[in-house]
């Protein structure tokens, strides 16, 4: 299982502190799939990158098959990080520009010296996985700039894949894509979840798509164990200081000379 | 003249490295005054390609051939300044993010003055007729002008920009993917005040990949795939039963349908086959398919279906 | 398998196709970079091979041709002391630029370093570190390199001094362009993907990073050339760069100033030719370069 307990995070701004996430638990079985809603900036990208040990969160805990996880991000055991793999929302941003798209799916096997060595064995994993996913033909010879965000975000699912993770998180998966290239991700990650007990994640802002492929579904916003009062003080002071830096952002860029 | 707007045979190919990116091939679409239609498609269909050539948006490294007349008026001859002027008086746009195409540092009431004046109104036709528009849209001018962009919500900022675009009385207004990246109760208010603006009269093109906006806008729908529009008719037709078996396999791929995908990849688009691009992908397919293109045949309900099944009735 | 492991191994080995994408980015060079690449070409070339090409001794004294006007003998004349200025302006111009890219070398090295110091470490090093660069930001490059000259001259001699000045006044906005790169770096999805995923410190850092920061270091690098080249000669032309019998373009001249008078228009001409060609070739390319890579940059990198 992998569960955050009681998480709380938030970010440094011109007017004091954000608070992105208070104290919000979550619990992912083996083999389930559950299904995160909430609005935008409700904190579930944030959160995500907490239970993928990218971000270090101000409080809680994070525990992945009852280890307890105490360093984040580079620092942190590389077989604890394969573990549970995240997929990014934004697959433009998420892949290295500079690395063609079957250099960056085996990237991660690259990087934890756990790649083949034999170029034909590591061909032959290449072409399973980019199968699975969907991908075909000298789609894994271009870089990202030369693909549609569609198969960047096959490509990144597979990058995911490759490590044989036990949980995923997919944030926003399918937020920017085409409903028949988000149905054949969907498909993907389902199958593989079914052969391998994987537990799924699958952050959203889409209800619809929650309830219809997740087992269980969970409102960020129901899932802190603040009081409701304290929680409408917390977001109101959140927003005028969400605007307040967006506005001190603009003024900044537009009297620079 | 019954047509506003005749798009007729438009091909737009973009000389790239990789070779002749065809991202349209022979669209040919109407719209009557007063009429919504719907251009739907999966991303690299060629339906931005088909908004950008309207607005004249287009890079320098196209080739454009066809015709897109504007009330009987030929707009792909004209020189780039008249086009300008064109675009700017007689057609409007509705940005994809309302957010982020309002200047932050300035406050609204300038803002929408500089539009409207920009259509040519006087100063104070400007602010009567800004005053009249949004109050139907439900918000006061004075409370408006008189703040920044960030000091309103998503829906409020959805409705400045859009009075925006409605100032100049422009005979068609173009709202490229209106609903992108918002959330849901955003993407709510956006369709009811597409169907508002669609209800006063004014000619809407809308551009979109949100199949459940479109079925909440109705008026006509135009389905594109690999550069040609391959169903065109009635939008609730199309979600009662589309006509080509592309849009019966997409609306499946809705979650909360049966969330299938369609197997395999759309065809690149600098590689397009010379027979019916959904083939390889097609339950349906017989051998007609994989010879040659098929035309825009009559399907039942008025609709037309770039597919072999209708040809031959 | 052979086509699938071909696919792989042409996706692992970029070396070939990056040629391939090098001749076909020089078929879009418009003409004004052809003939600069070309000229600059010839110039390094001929630079290089000074002593092949003219087997006269550049520094062969001979009095009975003082001052002689450019003939078939001497292509572009002798100077006060008789000697070959052809033969002068060729080594004069391999010492220039041999002594402006290692200077420019010197600059962008230190750059990168601070830049990588302070992008890295953060917070207060960080804070302290931009502060020191501003401080050298803000002084005047030439002056600056006047009084750094005086300081050092002694003890690296005329050339080693030249670098420094050079070197320890061109980094600054490099220093700041590597610390923007690294710190939006860091915030970059792919970064996070990459830890994900299993790199090291020293993974990211050679796989991820030090490739995207690779373009505007080496752009820096060609843009501080040919400053190099103008501070070069002018530090020799106010006595401070090199030894007045060295044949850089500034001590020829230097050499020229003097010979004006006489009427020995010739001496002058030829090295400052030689010193405009050489910055005009590079500047093209550089600019060129330039408007290719990060928009960013653009405006931080007018050295």
């Amino acid at each position: 299982m992998l569960s955050a307990e009681a998480i709380t995070k938030s970010f440094r701004a011109a007017t004091g502190r954000l608070v992105a996430i208070d104290r919000v638990s979550l619990e992912l079985e083996c083999g389930a799939r559950l299904g995160l809603v909430g609005p935008s900036g409700s904190g579930k990208s944030t959160l995500a990158q907490i239970m993928a040990m990218l971000l270090a969160p101000d409080g809680g805990a994070v525990r992945i098959d009852g280890d307890r996880v105490d360093v984040w991000g580079v620092r942190c055991r590389r077989e604890l990080r394969h573990r549970v793999q995240l997929v990014f929302q934004a697959p433009r941003v998420a892949v290295d520009p500079r690395l063609r798209l079957g250099e960056a799916i085996l990237e991660p096997l690259a990087a934890s010296a756990i790649m083949p060595a034999g170029a034909e064995e590591r061909a032959e994993l290449l072409q399973t996985w980019a199968a699975r996913v969907g991908l075909t033909g000298d789609l894994l010879e271009r870089f990202p700039h030369e693909v549609s965000e569609g198969q960047l975000q096959r490509a990144c699912l597979a990058r995911a894949l490759v490590v044989r993770p036990r949980y995923l998180i997919c944030d926003e998966l399918s937020s920017m894509l085409d409903v028949s290239t988000q149905a054949a991700l969907l498909e993907t990650v389902a199958a593989i979840q079914a052969e391998r007990e994987l537990g799924v994640l699958l952050i959203t802002h889409d209800r619809v798509l929650a309830d219809a492929w997740c087992g269980a579904v969970a409102d960020i916003r129901e899932l802190s164990t603040r009081d409701e009062a304290e929680a409408v003080a917390v977001a109101a002071q959140s927003r005028a200081g969400a605007l307040n830096v967006l506005l001190r952002g603009g003024l900044r860029r537009a009297t620079r000379p | 003249m019954t047509s506003l707007l005749e798009v007729e045979d438009l091909s737009v190919g973009f000389r790239t490295r990789r070779g002749v990116v065809h991202a349209l091939s022979h669209a040919s679409v109407t719209i009557r005054p007063g009429e919504l239609l719907l251009v739907v498609g999966e991303s690299g269909s060629g339906k931005t390609v088909l908004a950008h050539t309207l607005l004249a948006l287009l890079p320098r490294n196209v080739d454009v051939s066809g015709s897109v007349r504007l009330g009987g008026q030929e707009l792909l001859d004209l020189p780039p300044a008249e086009l300008r002027r064109v675009r700017g008086r007689r057609m409007a746009l509705i940005p994809q993010s309302p957010a982020s195409s309002l200047n932050p540092v300035r406050k609204l009431g300038g803002q929408l003055l500089e539009a409207a004046r920009a259509r040519g109104l006087r100063e104070k036709q400007a602010r009567t007729r800004l005053r009249e528009l949004l109050a139907e849209l439900g918000l006061d001018l004075e409370f408006i002008g008189g703040r920044y962009v960030h000091q309103l919500s998503g829906g409020m900022q959805q409705r400045v920009v859009n009075a925006m675009a409605l100032v100049g009385e422009p005979d068609i207004v173009i709202a490229d993917e209106p609903t992108s990246g918002l959330d849901a109760d955003l993407v709510d208010a956006t369709a009811a005040q597409l169907r508002e603006i669609s209800a006063r009269g004014a000619s809407l093109l809308v551009i979109t990949h949100d199949l459940r906006l479109a079925e909440r806008l109705a008026g006509r729908l135009a389905l594109l795939y690999a550069s040609r529009i391959v169903e065109v008719g009635p939008t609730m037709s199309f979600f009662a039963g589309p006509a080509h078996p592309y849009g019966r396999e997409l609306l499946r791929a809705l979650p909360e349908r049966e969330g299938k995908s369609i197997p395999g990849l759309a065809p690149e688009l600098t590689a397009l086959p010379g027979h019916c691009a959904f083939a390889d992908r097609c339950p349906d397919r017989f051998d007609r398919c994989g010879e040659s293109i098929p035309d825009l045949y009559p399907a039942p309900d008025g609709v037309l279906a770039r597919c072999f099944v209708h040809a031959e009735r | 398998m052979s086509a699938s492991s071909g696919a792989l191994r042409s996706s692992l080995n970029i070396g070939a196709r990056r040629s391939q994408r090098l001749a076909q980015a020089m078929q879009r060079w418009p003409v004004s970079v052809r003939v600069a690449a070309g000229v600059l070409g010839v110039l390094v070339v001929v630079a290089l091979l000074a002593n092949v090409i003219v087997p006269l001794d550049d520094t062969a004294v001979d009095l009975d041709r003082v001052l002689d006007g450019p003939s078939a003998a001497h292509l572009m004349g002798t100077d006060e002391v008789g000697r070959d200025l052809f033969a002068r302006v060729l080594h004069g111009f391999r010492i220039s630029l041999t002594i402006a890219v290692l200077a420019a070398l010197a600059a962008v090295t230190v750059g990168t370093l601070v830049g990588v110091l302070a992008g890295t470490m953060g917070g207060k090093v960080d804070a302290l570190v931009m502060r020191v660069t501003d401080v050298f930001a803000s002084q005047n490059h030439f002056l600056f390199g006047i009084l750094l000259l005086v300081l050092f001259r002694p003890a690296l001699g005329g050339a080693g001094a030249v670098m420094l000045a050079v070197g320890l006044t061109h980094w600054p906005s490099l220093a700041r362009i590597v610390r923007g790169e690294l710190m939006s770096l860091r915030e970059r999805p792919f970064v996070s993907a990459a830890i994900g995923g299993g790199a090291s410190r020293w993974r990211l850092a050679r796989r991820h990073y030090l490739p995207h920061l690779m373009p505007a270091v080496g752009l820096a690098f060609v843009l501080t050339v040919p400053h190099a080249v103008f501070h070069e000669s002018a530090y020799s032309f106010l006595g401070l760069g090199l030894p007045a019998h060295e044949a850089s373009l500034g001590n020829i001249l230097a050499d020229g100033q003097r010979s004006l008078l006489a009427g020995g228009w010739w001496i002058a001409l030829f090295p400052g030719l030689a010193i405009l060609t050489a910055a005009m070739t590079i500047g093209t390319l550089a600019e060129y370069w330039r408007e290719h890579l990060h928009p960013r940059w653009r405006s931080e990198l007018e050295l």
